[in-house]
């Protein structure tokens, strides 16, 4: 049996086949099931609302005093809050804050707990189980309560200095698998080899580890977004920060204030900012299968 | 010596085979329906004899093996065929309590040494008394004591593998627990499914030395399923190749390693490397076993891997399954071949 | 055996520096406070003409230190005081010492959560099962869906949820408070009847929010011990179903113990949503309430005392696990 060895013709594409393969690789996942495709839809519009939504509405919302606590209706898609303000303006103005101050710790964690994961996993020995006390230790505190008791000290009215606290306080568990990622990886001689070509840490560090832990770097921070959205909303529900302007927390807040669970009038300003949370957790949860099986291809099951 | 092995080979003859199967059929479920994975097998085993079950991988003597427990597992089952045992009647028909007693208290089942065959958070004692107590046994300091000794007899520490997880047994140690646990209750029959595999050269010994002990003392009824003719050779009285799911040869071990007829067996033996001399005498068997979907549906199953069919392509081989017929040769000595019989086959 | 006593030890070397560290870091974020509360409070007597002494005492009483000389040694009287329990005495419910104060919110929220854990265990487990032993049906397909979405869900929105529909849409359970206040306090029916209907939403607030985790690891770990050897062989040894059902049921339960550790942290730190969503008096509205009033003490006290819950919890959790499965407590193979 005669091989045949095609030489290639042609000039070589300017873009990297990686990176390009990656996208197509995404689309071609996301169309294969439609529910992925709804989520990433669903995560686009949020985005939008997040961007874009303040500038549709002016500053101060106008108040409909004679109207408030109403149900959904034509005017008031959503109905409106105990001001009579309509919900859906609230909601959509709110959601900036929720949504960048969210993205602000996903990035914070990932950036500290990769880093500190990968640190202890390269270096071992008397680094390593330092560093890995220490996350033990940001693991095991309650977050919460910890949160809670960090709101005396510092007001978290900027969305930076919410991203950045709540980033702080929760990059434990990123740190922990990445650290064992690269120790795998360890294991497998990816890293040895390269030392062995005498190339520097930098250049493992850059081109054989962080490639590899990239994938569960990118959907762990899809996945952090919405557990910080949880936190940052419910600490604004607890009612314990002061608020100047509005956000989804504020909303329930002042829902549950106001006395929405006992008389149930004024229900769509309860729900809208949970449905809302909800949708928007869906949408990530679908795009982050859709991550899940462009990084890892499983056989089709059919 | 031959005239010994005659008359021992007689006096079984003539006795009821204390295991009789009859024209069993196993089928799998497969996307592509439904696919044997033992075909029409007939197979005698004598009481108080080891017979030696050989077949490569994918050959169905696990699955055979398994089915003289009447415990194919799904997506297998028992098509057509009998299953008699002495003193049980046909297992096929048996009533579930029946066989749940019969399991372990009639037939036992010996585990390769690589599979994990007992509970990982239960000591081997508990686990003994599970036994007992699931076949109503209302002797159990008596059962502890029979399981002390048949341990002790095999050469390990008793009171101590008593008291171990699994995880603290080596593969060896796990394996003579294992037969222990299958003789415990008494059974008549013993059947072990590949005892040697996984095991180094001097635990295979002792396997096969204990194997022979117990069997010898206790007058069993053994069959011994493996894909290694040399522990057929060392171990069993009779021999009987499978190949894809049909039994191809049987009979006095001997005698078939010496002159086997059926071209499968022939090739086998051929394959076998000597210790001694030229290395290159040894011959691989070119192609590959059949696996269930690809098991030729008529005609012989051996056919494409066959040295007689590609010399003398008979048709038969083509249209029918060969039946499993007596040979002139001795007693006891069946082969399924259609080459055989009507020409004495060049060797 | 012999390796029990070494790993409680080690467990509790941990805990206590845990402790220690988190009790410095509080102490030292009291002082950061806008104001520093305890130099303020000291002032604020002297101003109104109490004597220094009486001044220190006094806020020594609030805070359970000495507030004047260097911060080393207001800091090692600090931890003097820790250690024999005191923490202060609370600003807003005067009289009443910061510990105590907390200790009567704790055994609510002990109560509660471990109700939820035990509750989303067993549903967890037992859906679990059913998820694994119809995988190819639809049921155990909407099962595994299930879990997963409601895992998903925040608590406090189940919280919320749980309330409008059951008590407002619907109303079958009390919306708030833990017990009846015009029933007898005491061993008696109405006042138990009271307390399990109070505590019913509650505790499906933290079930429903934790079951989905148990429901997928019993599922997988349920569809792994099927395919085990020991399960095949049980079979072949002739062992009775119900033996045999429980050697499956053990072997599949372990792993969930390794998650019960996980889940302990998430409860506890979940708690303060879910009590202030139904006006619980547990540890948790004790410290959001301690820190809109500025009582630092107070806040303090339940702050430590959350942690230590959650490290006893794990150690527990921990040596639970290690009593069950013979593979940690005695490794190693022994000779052959």
């Amino acid at each position: 049996m005669a091989t045949v060895l095609e030489t290639p013709t042609g000039t070589t594409p300017t873009v990297t086949p990686a990176r390009q393969g990656f996208w197509r690789n995404l689309w071609r996942v996301l169309r294969r099931k439609p529910t992925r495709l709804a989520g990433s839809l669903i995560v686009a519009l949020f985005v939008a609302m997040g961007v874009i939504g303040p500038f549709l509405y002016p500053a101060n919302l106008p108040i409909d005093a004679g109207n408030a606590y109403a149900g959904p209706s034509g005017s008031h898609l959503l109905g409106t809050d105990f001001q009579g303000t309509d919900v859906l303006a609230l909601l959509v103005t709110g959601s900036r804050y929720v949504l960048v101050a969210a993205v602000i710790a996903a990035a914070c964690t990932v950036v500290v707990g990769t880093g500190i994961g990968l640190y202890a996993g390269y270096r071992r020995g008397g680094p390593d189980s330092v560093l890995m006390r220490i996350t033990d230790f940001i693991i095991t505190i309650p977050g919460l309560p910890l949160l809670l008791v960090l709101s005396t000290l510092w007001k978290y009215s900027n969305p930076l200095t919410m991203g950045l606290v709540l980033g702080v306080t929760g990059w434990g568990s990123v740190a922990r698998a990445v650290r064992s990622q690269t120790l795998s990886l360890r294991e497998r001689g990816f890293i040895e080899a390269a030392r062995g070509l005498g190339l520097s840490t930098a250049h493992v560090v850059r081109k054989e580890l962080l490639p590899n832990v990239a994938p569960y770097v990118a959907m762990n921070l899809l996945i952090s977004v919405t557990v910080y959205i949880y936190l940052e909303v419910g600490l604004f529900f607890l009612g314990v920060l002061p608020f100047n302007e509005n956000n989804w927390g504020v909303m329930i807040n002042q829902a549950v204030q106001n006395g929405v669970t006992q008389t149930g009038q004024g229900l769509s300003y309860l729900l809208s900012p949970l449905v809302a949370i909800l949708l928007l957790t869906l949408g990530i949860v679908l795009l982050v299968d859709a991550m899940d099986e462009v990084f890892n291809p499983r056989l089709r099951e059919d | 010596m031959v005239a010994a092995t005659q008359a021992t080979a007689n006096a079984a003859a003539t006795a009821p085979p204390a295991v009789a199967v009859r024209d069993l059929t196993i089928v799998y479920k497969t996307p592509a329906g439904e696919l044997p994975a033992v075909s029409n097998v007939d197979l005698y085993l004598p009481a108080g004899t080891i017979t030696g079950l050989v077949g490569e991988s994918g050959s169905g003597k696990s699955t055979l093996a398994l089915a003289l427990l009447n415990a194919v597992q799904k997506p297998g089952r028992i098509a057509t065929g009998s299953i008699d045992v002495e003193g049980l009647g046909n297992l096929v028909e048996l009533p579930a309590k029946r066989l749940q007693e019969a399991r372990g208290g009639e037939i036992g089942y010996v585990f390769q040494a690589a599979q994990n065959s007992l509970n990982p958070l239960k000591t081997v004692g508990k686990q003994l008394l599970d036994l007992g107590r699931s076949h109503g046994v209302k002797d159990r300091a008596g059962l502890v004591r029979s399981a002390r000794q048949l341990l002790a007899r095999m050469g390990m520490d008793a009171a101590r593998v008593l008291d171990s997880y699994q995880h603290e047994l080596s593969g060896g140690m796990r394996q003579r627990v294992g037969i222990m646990f299958a003789l415990v209750l008494n059974a008549h029959v013993l059947v072990l499914d590949e005892p040697t595999t996984a095991l180094d050269m001097i635990s295979q010994a002792n396997v096969l030395s204990i194997v022979r002990a117990v069997h010898a003392e206790r007058g069993l009824t053994t069959l011994v399923v493996t894909h290694d003719i040399g522990v057929v050779a060392e171990v069993a009285e009779h021999i009987a190749v499978m190949y894809g799911g049909v039994l191809v040869e049987q009979g006095p071990t001997e005698d078939v390693l010496r002159a086997p007829k059926h071209p499968y067996t022939r090739a086998l033996i051929n394959a076998i490397p000597r210790v001694s001399g030229d290395p290159s005498v040894a011959r691989p068997l070119p192609g590959r076993p059949p696996t269930l979907e690809t098991i030729p549906k008529r005609g012989c199953v051996f056919r494409e891997r066959c040295a007689v069919y590609a010399e003398r392509n008979l048709p038969e081989c083509v249209t029918e399954q060969p039946p499993m017929l007596p040979v002139a040769d001795g007693p006891g000595r069946l082969v399924a071949c259609h080459a055989v019989g009507t020409k004495e086959s060049v060797r | 055996m012999r390796k029990l006593p070494l790993r409680l030890a080690g467990h509790l070397v941990r805990a206590l520096v845990m402790i220690w560290v988190v009790a410095t870091f509080t102490f030292f974020l009291i002082r950061q406070m806008p104001g520093d509360p305890v130099a303020a409070q000291y002032e604020q007597l002297v101003q109104q003409g109490m004597s220094p002494d009486g001044a220190r005492n006094a806020t020594q009483l609030t805070y359970g230190f000495m507030p004047t000389g260097s911060t080393w040694s207001q800091y090692t009287h600090y931890l003097w005081r820790l250690l024999h329990f005191d923490l202060g005495r609370s600003t807003q419910t005067l009289g009443v010492s910061a510990s105590s104060e907390v200790l009567t919110g704790a055994k609510w929220t002990i109560g509660l959560v471990l109700a939820g854990i035990l509750l989303s265990f067993a549903i967890g487990a037992v859906l679990g099962v059913i998820a694994a032993t119809r995988r190819s049906s639809g049921t155990g397909d909407a099962l595994t869906i299930t879990g997963s979405l409601f895992h998903a869900i925040p608590q406090f929105v189940m919280a919320l949820v749980l309330i409008t529909v059951f008590t407002v849409i619907w109303p079958v359970f009390p919306t708030d408070g833990n017990v009846d206040i015009l029933v007898d306090p005491g061993f008696n029916g109405p006042y138990i009847a009271s307390l399990v209907s109070h505590a019913t939403l509650p505790a499906l607030a933290y079930a429903l929010s934790m079951f989905g985790s148990y429901l997928l690891t019993m599922k997988s770990s349920v569809i792994s011990v099927l395919g085990d050897d020991f399960v095949l062989a049980a079979e072949l040894r002739g062992l009775t179903r119900g033996i045999r059902f429980r050697y499956i049921a053990r072997n599949a339960l372990l792993p969930l113990f390794t998650i019960f550790a996980l889940t302990i942290g998430f409860m506890f730190g979940g708690a303060v949503f879910i009590e202030k969503a139904f006006n619980y008096p547990g540890m948790g509205v004790t410290l959001v309430n301690s820190i809109g009033h500025r009582d630092y003490s107070t806040m303090n006290a339940t702050f430590l005392l959350i942690t230590a819950a959650v490290i006893v919890a794990n150690i527990l959790a921990d040596l639970l696990y290690t009593a069950i499965d013979p593979r940690v407590r005695r490794g190693g193979t022994a000779g052959a």
